[in-house]
């Protein structure tokens, strides 16, 4: 959980570097500026990582911990139970096919709002009703799926009175599938917003000028609108990834016991007062998200130099 | 993907279409183009006009005055309420940007940020289908043509203004349209590349043989480069003729102002004799050919460098009078005096060689006169 929060914080971070490249102010300016934010980072970002990681290599005892005893085991304990690493490869699975379904929803949304709507004043009515469901509380949205999909929930209810099915569906909830829509659910929001900002900043005479130089519709979005949105694009798949990776509470209500995540391993390794096989479980998750959205970023290089 | 062979099969096919196939001749032709916003902003009203191929036009007017919606009903980037735009016999209306054989350069460029000045150039042919060896070829001669053959792989905002400026041209060149549409075209550059770039345009249409429509509210401007100015006001056509005929004789108050260095006297005819009017200005008094009955509101006009100063006190009645000087104004070539007839502003303009002389006189007053033949009837 931890772990997840201060990615999320790294991914902000990402966004912002993404966003700098003016001149380079020098001296005290710059500490000031600067300072208070590296402080915020130091403080909640980089010491608890640290922690983490050094917590990874302590003992495990009966009782708890030994902080002065140094070892490699909890990584070994983590990797020789098949459960971590087939969960593991199980959360990047989910956070892939989250994060192409966010952005299968979120772009033509985004597009839709940002491109085809020309009034501001709508245009951020309806920007409006898409966070909506931010006014709601993060469990009450979760809860919600249960009257929807659950045995006795609309769905089964209504197939079975259409006489389309006589048993109720058992996939729908507790399962891979209501976890994955669910979190769709969830994330699709973060993956909406910098794509609509990004398009928003397109500079319509640029749309103009490839229409005037001959190219159709499709032309227009594959040589000019979609190349430059990719920055947001970028910075959602950031969020989403990072967000989906560190997610246990969805999992866990969702999913019930039939789906894990890393981040739900961890929970059960914390609460079992195995503190360092959670810390190994939360560094090596930092370390796979740090490995993904370099992925992501050297994907966005590529795309740029093409 | 599919979708540029069957465009650049069009193209061919317009390009092709015999002259006169729907009506108009030869050129561009607008017939009683209107165009109304929703919330009814007339921004262009009644506008004719045909233009020559080859020909140089500019459309001058202040801000505001619908410049570039004309403009953007020539690209098809808008559409007339009511009217008819052709070219060479051919309905423009209702046909897309991207299959009307004219080309915009836009107000600031437009130029595709994630594309190099290679690939921006050669972006209208790779759209008309063409193979990607021989579009590059072709487009890295039109970025030789505006001299950027050492920039060809920066991206547009590695370049200057004036860099930009050339890449957008070339951009346009390279899909060889029937007329190029340019909107404010020296707007973002400094005043010695805009002086530099008005002689290198001007070669460069005069040596293509298209058509250039050239947007500015700079009379300046539009006077040094144009074959033909077209002057807007509030959506109408002031007066349309070469940069002589509105320099000499501009038709009405509007663009007499409007081109600078004119002054009007407006009032009522005092005298009618002979095919000579007295006009009685607030001051002035000012006799001009024309025939006009007595008592018609009417104006007139003299170039300020027609009007005649003299530092000796003598003044006659008509066609002269007595000025203050406020301000001698070196300009290099010719001085220009702000003069003050009792409040109302008047200029003139004379030799740059009695500048001396002239200027002993600021803050005192002088004698302006000038010709019958100098000065001419405007409509209101
Ligand atoms: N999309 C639009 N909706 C409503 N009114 C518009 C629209 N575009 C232009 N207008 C109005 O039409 C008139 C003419 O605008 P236009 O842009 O053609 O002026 P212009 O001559 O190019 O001026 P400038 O020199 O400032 O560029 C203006 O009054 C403008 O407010
Ligand atoms: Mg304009």
């Amino acid at each position: 959980m931890e772990a997840a929060e201060a990615m999320l914080g790294d991914a902000t971070m990402s966004g912002a570097v993404l966003a700098t490249t003016g001149p380079r102010r020098s001296g005290w300016v710059t500490l000031g500026w600067a300072g208070p934010g590296a402080l915020w980072l130091l403080v909640f970002l980089i010491a608890p990582v640290t922690m983490i990681v050094l917590a990874s290599f302590w003992t495990k005892t009966n009782t708890g911990f030994d902080a002065f005893k140094w070892t490699f085991s909890n990584y070994g304990r983590l990797f020789d139970t098949v459960v971590y690493r087939e969960v593991l490869v199980d959360t990047l699975k989910n956070a892939f096919i989250v994060l192409v379904l966010c952005l299968l929803i979120a772009y033509p949304v985004a597009y839709f709002l940002a491109v085809c709507i020309k009034s501001i004043r709508l245009q951020i009515a309806l920007f409006i009703v898409v966070l909506a469901p931010f006014w709601t509380a993060y469990v009450i949205r979760i809860i919600a799926w249960y009257p929807i999909l659950g045995r006795q929930g609309a769905i089964n209810y209504g197939l079975e009175k259409l006489g389309i099915i006589s048993a109720p569906l058992d996939f729908l909830l507790f399962s891979n599938f209501a976890v994955v829509l669910a979190l769709v659910q969830l994330y699709v929001l973060f993956m909406v917003t910098p794509i609509f900002f990004q398009l928003a900043t397109i500079d319509q005479s640029a749309v103009e000028a490839a229409r005037d130089l001959g190219a159709s519709p499709y032309k227009v979005f594959r040589e000019v609108i979609l190349p430059l949105s990719l920055p947001g694009v970028l910075i959602g798949c950031i969020f989403v990834f990072v967000l989906v990776m560190g997610e246990f509470a969805t999992v866990q209500i969702i999913g019930g016991n039939q789906i894990q995540s890393v981040g739900t391993i961890v929970r059960s390794y914390y609460t079992n007062i195995d503190l360092p096989a959670a810390a190994a479980g939360s560094s090596i998750l930092v370390a796979v998200m740090m490995i993904g959205v370099a992925v992501l970023l050297r994907f966005a290089k590529l795309r740029e130099a093409v | 993907m599919s979708t540029t062979p069957a465009s650049q099969a069009t193209a061919g096919a317009a390009s092709a279409a015999p002259v006169g196939s729907s009506g108009g001749g030869s050129g561009l032709h607008l017939d009683g183009v209107y165009r109304v916003f929703p919330g009814g902003v007339v921004a262009v009203e009644d506008v004719n006009l045909h233009i020559a191929n080859g020909e140089y036009v500019v459309f001058l007017g202040p801000s505001g005055c619908g410049k570039t919606t004309t403009l953007r009903m020539i690209g098809g980037h808008d559409e007339p309420s009511q009217g008819t735009i052709s070219l060479d016999g051919e309905i423009l209306n209702g046909v897309t940007p991207a299959k009307r054989p004219v080309t915009t350069v836009f107000q600031h460029f437009a130029l595709f940020p994630h594309r190099n000045v290679l690939q921006n150039v050669a972006f209208g042919l790779k759209m008309r289908g063409i193979g990607k060896v021989e579009r590059e070829k072709q487009a890295r001669d039109a970025i030789d043509l505006v001299g950027l053959g050492q920039m060809a792989n920066r991206k547009p905002r590695e370049l200057s203004s004036g860099q930009q400026q050339r890449v957008a041209l070339s951009r346009v060149l390279v899909t060889r349209p029937k007329a190029i549409l340019l909107d404010e075209p020296f707007g973002d550059l400094d005043r010695l590349l805009q002086l530099r770039m008005r002689v290198e345009l001007r070669a460069l249409q005069r040596d293509l043989g298209i058509t250039f429509i050239h947007v500015t509210h700079n009379q300046e401007e539009a006077l040094s480069m144009a074959d033909r100015i077209v002057v807007m006001d509030d959506g109408r056509l002031q007066q349309v003729g070469t940069p002589t005929d509105l320099a000499r004789h501009p038709k009405n108050v509007f663009v007499a102002k409007f081109m600078g260095d004119n002054n009007t006297i407006r009032g009522p005819v005092v005298e009618s004799r002979d095919g000579v009017v007295t006009v009685q200005g607030k001051l002035l008094r000012g006799a001009v050919r024309g025939d006009l009955p007595v008592g018609q509101e009417t104006a007139m006009t003299i170039r300020a460098s027609a009007v005649q100063v003299s530092t000796s006190p003598e003044a006659a009645a008509v066609n002269a009078g007595r000025a203050r000087l406020n301000f001698a104004e070196y300009l290099g070539d010719s001085v220009k005096l702000h003069l003050d007839v009792q409040g109302e502003p008047f200029l003139a303009k004379v030799d740059e060689a009695r500048y001396a002389e002239i200027r002993a006189f600021e803050g005192q007053d002088v004698t302006v006169s000038w010709n019958l033949e100098d000065g001419q009837l405007l409509e209101l």
